[in-house]
């Protein structure tokens, strides 16, 4: 077994972190203060591959492998949790679905654009009444004539303000049974009908914007179809099944940063004569703090790795998500512990890395649908 | 036109650590591109895109220089190709010898119009090569040089010196030495990352080349740290801020502090 990355994924890593504090980092608190999405970034990232990595480069993508992409995914997110958000909502949610199940005309259509970062992707399954039930939605998409017409709503849809290419989630069977009779579409900003409406504030990732959407007799193309009617709810979840090894992906690296603050602070906070990072008690908060990243970790890779390989990954990304994501709570509030009353303000980044965990373990499959999936396998 | 750039693979001392004795631990210091070398390049870089020039590595030392994650990793920033020389006699080698080695290199490369390196490296600061690589080959050398453009034999240097700057026109070859904030390096893509690996790599035997011999040979024989001052621990009592200033004052005088 050898655990060693590539020199290629070392390369990824080295010079997204570079990237990463030089670009992500400084902005990171203000963008947070000020629920400001960090529209000067997404350019930035585009220019150096980073929107569209997994995807080949007749399409636009860099053509990296999975694992590159987790890396990259990482390291932008110990910059900035809210540039990981957007980065993973477009390159997997926004764009998987078009790539994996769209049809020729409609990959030549939007695939470059997209995979090449031009153009922002979102995603748009969650609906008031349909969180992690998702095939309880309402929004309904009926055929008529050459048009697909869509009504209903949607909430917490990541990108969606700056986003030109929206996946929607609708219908077109509403009397079907279950999982059954849910297509997916794409509609592009602008098509009549279609309205964003006001962002949410959020407790963490606070720049990433996420308001509902809205859809009265919207008109869209029938060739804007993904895949055939009554594929929508295959086409969520196995979006969702690699997008949650990306959130493992966000997790470790807003843990990462939080260790890496609870070191710094450790080593300068001097009480009753010494650096607290002499106090056993604060030793063995790192410890256990590094070696639930390192074991998450081990985790995520080993995921993306399956999926590069060809192996299965259903069950290893829903243990990756599970386990990152809660180890990315757990180490921030450590994090917050060991920097005392000044992990509690603004002052240090640390409460601001614990308000970002928290979503990890929340969009795009809670940590009990990840136990329910991991549970099933266990069962078999 | 052809246009090197000499650039180091070694480890940052900063990640390095020094036990209570005075041992330095580099176990945990990962070797990468020394830190103002990417300036360097991306000097490089531009003046090469301007005049459709052909852009080149060129690295000495000892082993590991020229291991594929090395290569890769410049050649990612711009390259088109690398020549490294790795030999093991160069792994304790000093300035003079670094920049023999790297000279002979350029000649190897033969026809090659401009030499560029970083303001100096990461691990040892001494900012003698690129003067000692300047004499070796018989060109001018220029430092902080911070903008460079123009086409060969009419090169524009732009470097900054004391109280301002100063712009030349150069009409042969040279070394110049990159002002390590002279511009901010351009990160490379993953398309860069991942075409880095395709491009050539040139390993060059030392013996191969007319290094000339070790004129001396500098062998470190003791080290000493300064002696350890003893704290005083003197603690005021700031309840009463301006009895405590005027105590803080008092005992800095008596130190010769003020």
């Amino acid at each position: 077994m050898d655990f060693e990355l590539s020199d290629e994924q070392e390369l990824v890593r080295s010079t997204v972190r570079e990237f990463a504090e030089a670009e992500l980092a400084p902005v990171a608190g203000e963008v947070d203060h000020d629920h400001r999405f960090p529209e000067e970034v997404v350019p930035k990232m585009a220019g150096m591959n980073l929107m569209g990595m997994p995807y080949p480069e007749e399409y636009g993508g860099a053509a990296t492998d999975y694992l590159s992409y987790m890396i990259a995914l990482e390291e932008v997110s110990r910059g900035c949790a809210t540039t990981a958000t957007i980065m993973t909502a477009h390159t997997t949610l926004g764009t998987f679905p078009i790539y994996k199940f769209g049809s020729d005309a409609l990959k030549h259509k939007y695939m470059y654009d997209m995979a090449s970062g031009r153009r922002l992707g979102a995603f748009a399954l969650t609906e008031p009444g349909a969180g992690t039930d998702a095939a309880a939605g309402s929004c309904t998409a009926i055929l008529k004539g050459d048009h697909y017409v869509l009504n209903g709503s949607k909430i917490f849809i990541t990108n969606a303000p700056y986003a030109e290419i929206y996946i929607v989630f609708a219908k077109t069977d509403p009397d079907a049974d279950g999982t059954h009779g849910m297509s997916a579409f794409v509609v592009e900003r602008g098509t009549a009908g279609f309205s964003v409406g006001e962002r949410e504030h959020k407790m963490g990732i606070r720049g990433s914007s996420t308001p509902p959407l809205y859809f009265t007799n919207c008109s869209v193309p029938a060739e804007n179809l993904i895949g055939h009617e009554g594929m929508g709810f295959k086409i969520a979840m196995s979006t969702l099944d690699g997008g949650r090894i990306g959130i493992g992906a966000q997790a470790l690296g807003i843990a990462q940063s939080a260790l890496d603050a609870a070191v710094a602070y450790a080593k300068e906070r001097v009480q009753f004569g010494k650096p607290i990072a002499a106090n056993q008690a604060i030793q063995w908060m790192l410890a256990d703090m590094s070696t639930e990243i390192d074991a998450a970790r081990l985790l995520v890779y080993r995921a993306a790795s399956n999926m590069d390989h060809g192996r299965p990954y259903s069950t290893e990304g829903a243990m990756a998500k599970l386990f990152a994501s809660e180890t990315a709570s757990r180490v921030a509030g450590k994090a917050i512990q060991i920097h005392g009353g000044y992990g509690y303000t603004e002052s240090y980044p640390v409460e601001r890395h614990y308000r970002d965990a928290k979503i990890t373990e929340i969009y795009e499959g809670t940590s009990e649908v990840q136990r329910m999936v991991i549970a099933r396998a266990a069962l078999r | 036109m052809k246009i090197v750039v000499a650039y180091k693979w070694t480890s940052d001392p900063e990640e390095a650590t020094v036990g209570s004795d005075g041992h330095v631990d580099w176990s945990r210091a990962r070797p990468g591109i020394s830190t103002y070398d990417p300036v360097a390049i991306e000097l490089a870089r531009r003046l090469a895109t301007e005049n459709g020039a052909e852009l080149i590595g060129v690295t000495v030392g000892g082993k590991g220089v020229g291991v594929p994650l090395a290569t890769k990793a410049v050649l990612a920033r711009g390259l088109d190709r690398v020549v490294v020389v790795e030999d093991d006699s160069l792994t304790h080698a000093g300035q003079a010898e670094l920049a023999a080695a790297v000279a002979a290199a350029v000649r190897h490369i033969g026809d090659v119009d401009l030499v560029i390196t970083g303001d100096s490296s990461v691990d040892v600061a001494a900012k003698m090569v690129p003067t000692v690589l300047a004499g070796e080959l018989g060109w001018p050398a220029l430092a902080e040089v911070t903008d460079v453009g123009g086409q060969p034999g009419a090169l524009r240097v732009g470097r900054a010196v004391p109280g301002g700057a100063q712009v030349l026109e150069v009409s042969g070859p040279a070394v110049l030495a990159a002002s390590a904030d002279a511009t901010t390096p351009h990160v490379p893509g993953m398309k860069d990352l991942l075409a880095a690996g395709k491009k050539p790599v040139e390993h060059v035997d030392l013996a191969s080349l007319e290094v000339a011999p070790r004129r001396a040979v500098m062998t470190l024989t003791g080290r000493a740290r300064p002696a350890r001052k003893v704290r005083k621990q003197q603690i005021l009592d700031t309840s009463d801020p301006a009895a405590a200033a005027a105590e803080l004052v008092k005992a800095l005088r008596a130190v010769g502090a003020l």
